[in-house]
């Protein structure tokens, strides 16, 4: 799904989601808050659930402010620890025909 | 780092395990119950278990496992620690301990004692409490547990590209398809602690781990999350409740969480099959995970591309699972309630226990030693400095002066916080004592109780080393030979229960272990008797009670009736005395028959550094320790006496103390001193009582490196060691217990001189 309104963010996740990158990301989306954004998980290799946690605390975040948050792209070992670890979250799905 | 280190590394963390176990069960056959204390043991023999799998250590883990699960009865309250289950389980620690240096050492291990131990630990695990014997054995599920029913269509794992859809429909929801593998399903309620990710453990891989085991189905709770701008985003907030069908057994279950078990709490029970008809919603995880094993991000676009799920079924099959979650939600709810408040007790307990736990490292002792070596130099290094300079600058006011003396107690500083470096408790001695207690009043059949008494006392690690040897001789010889049978205690009117103290203190710079019997004492008459058909004494000699109460330490001597594997070989007590000796130590006796004995052992802190007074004797610099000296004085003409022949008493403040001249009894002159030009040294003596060590003047007083006489030179009568002063020459440290014993007409032997340093 493409991004239909403007003033869109964007956000390229790090390779390694790990525990080292948890306060990194956590950092990124709380300075991001207030407009949509596109997050692209194409380049992802591992992801932490700490990270995961921050994710879907963003979702919630978004949520709150009527802003979209959606992952555009996403690698499989993104898709697959998601779904591993019992994330269904849909804004975390990636959702690109 | 290669095996063999890391393999070390494990064993020495058995020792702490091993140590921490002992003590936990003590602890608790002294009657306290603290869930803690059990935990505590549960954990050391868990861990010792958990690393001995990681090396193949198949003897280790099948023992520790069935400790293990004797302990697991006694954690969950279905066994109760009484005194008899305890007697079994410090026995099972002993084993453990030997199974453990066994592994470590090589050589065999008592496999018919270790048998019969895991049948007793397994009767105690099965009588305790039938349904808690074995893992295996079915539970009840005592919660209506969710079950993994909401099965979606797995996608076939195609190898080729690696590709899969991912099953986000939930359009199979509330299918009833049974599951196509045979077993068991289990319920494993997984919540991480912040500790297991700040440890490195990853909860997704444990997951992955999990979902390896069989066909899993994942519910992750996020409800404990909190908003993004109040989260910390190293904290742990997810759980999960996994359901996981497999032919594999819980303990296999738990085996996965083997390492992380202690930040995170686990739940796993099996699911009764019943149950499976309340169905929630959980996402089926696809088995072929491998592709998080080893990156392929390369391939997702094109992956991704071919993905064809549109938006609409997306969206319809979202809104399904959120219903569905909410329901499990309020479903979970109440069960949550109940545990939080279990959990959080487990978690204080736990962070106080890691609070608890100061931070150390180890270093190699030789890094240690090279390095108080290296401040021993420094510190003579420094004496010399101090004195060439005082040496060239008579008005001592220079602010190299200033300087030397702030450098003297910079150097003093760093001296102490070396030596604390290699202090440490005498604890583990005395523990690895109450085993041998426990082990020998067995054989003998004689019921023993080993009190200790200030094990945290610290003391150089050469000498805990050292004095282990010794302590369990005289260990041996107090349940073997000090402590009657019960029977005869019974009839002198004593508790059957035979009493060992074991205490360690400081005084006056020096440790003292005192060893403490409640048994019938030495029988002197025995003693006498056989130290005259053994040739050590004449027939006619006359021995005070202290002195045949001291023959015992000759060598060559032994009073046990028969010949025991245990002790009475006739190489016992001198053997210890040498030992103690060798450390500077010195050891003595005191025995009231029927009431029992006291060995009271006086060992130096440390081997390296001793405060001394410097003083002059004949010409000669002489050393005399510091912690000996009570009070120094300038005796008059009016204060002396004659005593005897060529006996002299100093009178002080009223009483009178034998006068020694050091010079004469190191035959250093031929003819004695004029107590008046010289000065006297109030000592006390270990035997109690006080001297006056007589010599010409004193020098000063100065902390001296010790540098051993014996591996330099040779023993010297009356000398305890030597070392290097300021100016470079060597100067002799006094025996002073060895200088009063010749004083009072007994001969310097060698074997009497006691090599006292401090």
């Amino acid at each position: 799904m493409a991004a239909k309104k403007a003033g869109a963010g964007s956000l390229k996740l790090a390779a390694v989601l790990d525990l080292n990158e948890a306060s990194n990301l956590h950092g990124k989306l709380v300075s991001m808050r207030g407009s949509d954004l596109k997050i692209d998980a194409s380049g992802v290799e591992r992801v932490g659930v700490q990270c995961a946690q921050v994710l879907v605390a963003g979702v919630k975040a978004w949520e709150e402010d009527k802003k979209s948050f959606l992952v555009e792209k996403a690698s499989d070992a993104f898709q697959k620890t998601m779904q591993l670890i019992g994330i269904n979250n849909e804004n975390l799905v990636a959702k690109e025909i | 780092m290669d095996m063999n280190e890391i393999k070390e590394i494990f064993f020495q963390e058995c020792e702490e395990q091993l140590a921490e176990l002992e003590s936990g069960l003590l602890k608790l056959n002294d009657g306290d119950r603290d869930p803690e204390t059990v935990n505590a043991v549960f954990r050391a023999v868990h861990s010792i278990k958990g690393g001995a799998g990681a090396f193949g250590l198949d003897d280790l883990v099948s023992f520790a496992h069935v400790f293990e699960t004797t302990l697991d009865c006694v954690r969950s309250n279905k066994l109760e620690p009484t005194q008899d289950v305890l007697k079994v389980m410090l026995k099972s620690a002993d084993v453990l301990a030997d199974l453990v240096s066994a592994s470590r050492d090589g050589g065999g291990v008592d496999e018919s004692r270790s048998r019969s131990l895991v049948k007793e630990l397994e009767a105690l695990a099965h009588g305790g409490s039938p349904s808690s014997s074995g893992h295996d054995a079915p539970k009840p599920a005592a919660k209506a547990a969710p079950a993994p029913v909401a099965k979606v269509d797995l996608p076939k794992p195609s190898d080729d590209s690696g590709f899969q859809p991912v099953p986000f429909s939930f359009d199979g929801f509330g299918e009833d398809d049974e599951p196509a593998i045979e077993g068991s399903v289990y319920e494993v309620s997984f919540k991480p602690r912040r500790e297991l990710y700040s440890k490195g453990n990853e909860a997704a891989l444990l997951l992955r781990d999990l979902s390896r085991l069989g066909e899993m189905s994942i519910n992750c709770d996020t409800d404990a999350l909190p908003t993004l701008d109040k989260m910390d985003p190293e904290a742990s907030y997810f759980s999960w409740k996994i359901s996981i069908r497999t032919t594999r057994s819980e303990d296999d279950i738990r085996a996965v969480f083997e390492f992380a078990e202690w930040d995170c709490d686990l739940e796993v029970k099996l699911a009764e099959e019943a149950s499976s008809n309340e169905e929630l919603p959980m996402v089926p995880v696809p088995f072929d995970l491998s592709i998080l094993d080893d990156s392929a991000g390369g391939e997702d676009e094109e992956k991704t591309a071919e993905r064809g799920v549109s938006e609409e079924t997306v969206a319809a099959a979202v809104s399904a699972a959120e219903t569905a979650s909410n329901v499990s939600r309020t479903a979970r709810a109440a069960e949550r309630k109940e545990s939080a408040a279990a959990a959080a007790a487990a978690q204080n307990n736990a962070a106080a226990a890691a609070a608890g736990a100061g931070q150390t490292i180890r270093v190699d002792l030789d890094r240690v030693d090279r390095l108080i070596n290296l401040v021993g130099e420094l510190v003579i290094n420094q004496a010399m400095l101090s004195q060439s300079v005082v040496e060239n600058d008579a008005t001592g006011t220079s602010a190299v002066n200033m300087g030397l003396e702030e450098l003297q107690q910079l150097t003093r500083e760093i001296q102490d916080s070396v030596m604390a470096i290699r202090a440490q408790p005498v604890k583990p001695v005395f523990q690895r004592m109450s085993r041998i207690v426990r082990e020998v009043a067995d054989m003998v059949g004689k019921s023993i109780r080993l009190v200790t008494e200030g094990e945290n006392t610290e003391v150089d690690k050469t000498v805990i080393d050292k004095i282990a040897e010794p302590l369990t001789h005289m260990i041996r010889n107090a349940v073997d030979h000090g402590i009657e049978s019960p029977e005869k205690r019974e009839a002198a009117g004593k508790d059957p229960e035979g009493t060992i103290k074991l205490t360690a203190k400081h005084r006056s710079g020096r440790i003292l272990i005192e060893l403490a019997d409640d048994g019938a004492g030495i029988n002197r008459e025995r003693v006498r008797q056989k130290a005259i058909d053994n040739d050590i004494i004449a027939a006619d000699a006359n021995l005070s009670d202290d002195e045949i109460d001291n023959l015992i330490f000759m060598a060559g001597f032994s009073t046990a009736d028969k010949i025991s594997d245990i002790s009475g070989r006739g190489v016992g007590m001198d053997v210890v005395k040498r030992s103690i000796q060798a450390l500077g130590g010195r050891i003595s006796i005191s025995s009231r028959p029927g009431f029992g004995s006291t060995f009271t052992m006086s060992l130096p802190l440390t081997l390296a550094v001793l405060d001394g007074m410097v003083v002059t004797v004949a010409g000669q610099t002489l050393v005399v320790p510091l912690t000996a000296i009570v009070e120094t004085l300038q005796p008059e003409a009016a204060a002396i006496h004659s005593f005897g022949a060529n006996q002299r008493l100093i009178s002080i403040r009223n009483s009178f103390c034998p006068l020694v001249d050091v010079g004469r009894v190191l035959n250093y002159r031929a003819t004695q001193a004029n107590p008046v030009e010289g000065v006297a040294l109030l000592v006390e003596s270990e035997g109690g009582g006080q001297r006056a060590l007589m010599v010409d003047a004193i020098q000063g007083q100065r902390q001296v490196v010790i540098k051993s006489l014996e591996a330099n030179y040779t023993h010297v009568p009356g000398i305890a060691a030597a070392t290097i002063l300021g100016d470079g020459r060597v100067a002799l440290i006094l025996d002073v217990d060895a200088v009063v014993a010749a004083s009072r007409g007994q001969s310097m032997k060698p074997e009497m001189s006691l090599a006292a340093t401090g």
